[in-house]
């Protein structure tokens, strides 16, 4: 069982994601996006890690969403192969089409498109993507509070039945996960009528941001990015492709917790984002 | 009482600009557009409405607080937005609340005493530089701004050549 973990000019934690796909006894290898697209098809799943790639230029993920990789992720997608995208992976599966994903594979000549002339393939790319991920504007009690760049540890409350997505494969309806987040373009906001209620009637939204307890609050600071209807997490209709914009490696193990949590103390613990490479493990297994 | 004045800063960087090179580089070798494509430059737009005050000495007081000089150049257009015939502009802003436009508002009113100031807008103008005649150029331009420069969920676009006479 093999997973790649891709590799952008600008990601910053395929290592951690390398070494939690490792944790729960998948093999795994940092892919770089330069390589011979072709060999993807030789993994059994896929991870697009965060960070900034591309330094974010123009908006986040849509310069990453153009390379011939993502292409090739789509085909590999289009087999069923689980494809986890985390906070910029959610961004460039987002820019590419992947997700929410009811235009997949819609699009493929004109992201080749080497041989486009003038007046060919026009408004192609607005027309696969079904959403955007902006800037965070952060509300509360009417008024915005904050801007921008945030991080923090929030809590999120898983929405979908187990088994509906390869990410949350072996995570129970209603569980709730603390996992940190760190964005600053993570607001789901989308002009595509019906999108929501289709994401929310086909259980493809996997996880909305709640307090402590799991109540959804649909303001700061338990929406942490203004986000349409807390929306954390959403998969594509198949169910084998996730994004979400907390970070589930960066609370892999227990130690990793914030101070003020008891379970930081229990070195031999598990932290709550295993849970989602172990659900992707689970897929695989389950799928083979 | 007078009507509302607009101070239109354009500003660009006199240093190499890595997003606009990036651009360029996507839309030359992923995107098909190596044949008519000749460059890319890109230029922040501020338009600031002001209801009071001398419009050419307060768009001289605005740069100092927007421009950094060190890197940057700027132009100020006083109710009128001109671009070079060189190039299609295409302006790309947010449909959505901007965050920054109204921020960059409440500081020129807030924290620099500029009371004057009744609205900032953001913009990115993409300049784009083309091998081929204007009318094919304004299509490709179209073409480019919704392959690349915006995702229409949040952003729109305008191209903002003059009309062909």
């Amino acid at each position: 069982m093999k997973i790649a973990v891709m590799q952008f000019p600008g990601t910053n934690c395929e290592f951690e994601t390398l070494v939690a796909v490792k944790a729960v006894d998948m093999e795994g290898e940092i892919f770089r996006w330069n390589r011979s697209a072709g060999e993807l098809s030789d993994f059994d799943g896929f991870v697009i890690p965060g960070g900034f790639s591309y330094q974010d230029r123009i908006r986040a993920g849509v310069i990453a969403s153009k390379e011939p990789v993502m292409s090739a992720l789509k085909e590999e997608a289009d087999k069923g192969k689980p494809i986890l995208g985390i906070c910029n992976g959610f961004q460039i599966l987002v820019e590419s089409g992947l997700l929410p994903g009811r235009s997949i594979s819609c699009d493929k000549e004109s992201e080749k498109g080497s041989n486009m002339g003038v007046g060919s393939g026009s408004n192609k790319a607005s027309s696969n993507v079904d959403m955007a991920l902006a800037q965070n504007v952060m509300i509360s009690k009417g008024k915005i509070v904050r801007r921008g760049y945030y991080c923090d540890w929030v809590n999120l409350r898983h929405e979908s039945p187990s088994k509906r997505c390869s990410g949350s494969f072996a995570i129970e309806r209603g569980a709730l996960l603390k996992i940190p987040i760190a964005h600053g373009e993570g607001n789901l906001v989308t002009t595509t009528p019906g999108l929501i209620k289709k994401l929310n009637d086909d259980q493809q939204v996997i996880f909305r941001y709640c307090d402590k307890n799991g109540r959804i609050i649909n303001e700061f600071p338990f929406n942490v990015n203004g986000s349409t209807e807390s929306i954390a997490a959403i998969c594509n209709e198949q169910g084998n492709v996730l994004g979400m914009m907390p970070h589930p490696e960066r609370a892999f193990f227990a130690w990793q917790l914030p101070a003020f949590d008891p379970r930081k103390q229990r070195a031999d613990e598990a932290g709550p984002g295993r849970r989602v490479f172990e659900s992707m493990k689970r897929y695989i297994e389950v799928n083979a | 009482m007078s009507p509302n004045r607009k101070i239109n800063l354009r500003v660009w960087l006199k240093i190499p600009d890595a997003e606009a090179a990036t651009v360029k580089n996507t839309l030359v070798r992923r995107l098909g557009y190596k044949n008519i494509l000749a460059d890319v430059k890109k230029e922040r737009l501020f338009s600031i409405e002001i209801d009071s005050g001398d419009p050419e000495e307060l768009a001289k007081s605005f740069a100092k607080e927007l421009v950094n000089e060190n890197k940057e150049s700027y132009k100020a257009l006083i109710d009128e937005l001109l671009f070079e015939d060189e190039y299609v502009p295409v302006k790309v802003a947010l449909h959505i609340e901007d965050g920054e436009a109204i921020s960059v508002r409440e500081r020129l009113r807030s924290r620099l005493g500029f009371g004057n100031v009744v609205d900032v807008k953001k913009a990115t103008i993409w300049k784009l530089y083309f091998d081929t005649l204007r009318p094919e150029a304004e299509v490709a331009a179209r073409e480019i701004a919704e392959r690349l420069l915006i995702n229409p969920h949040k952003d729109s676009y305008e191209i903002l050549s003059r009309p062909i006479i």
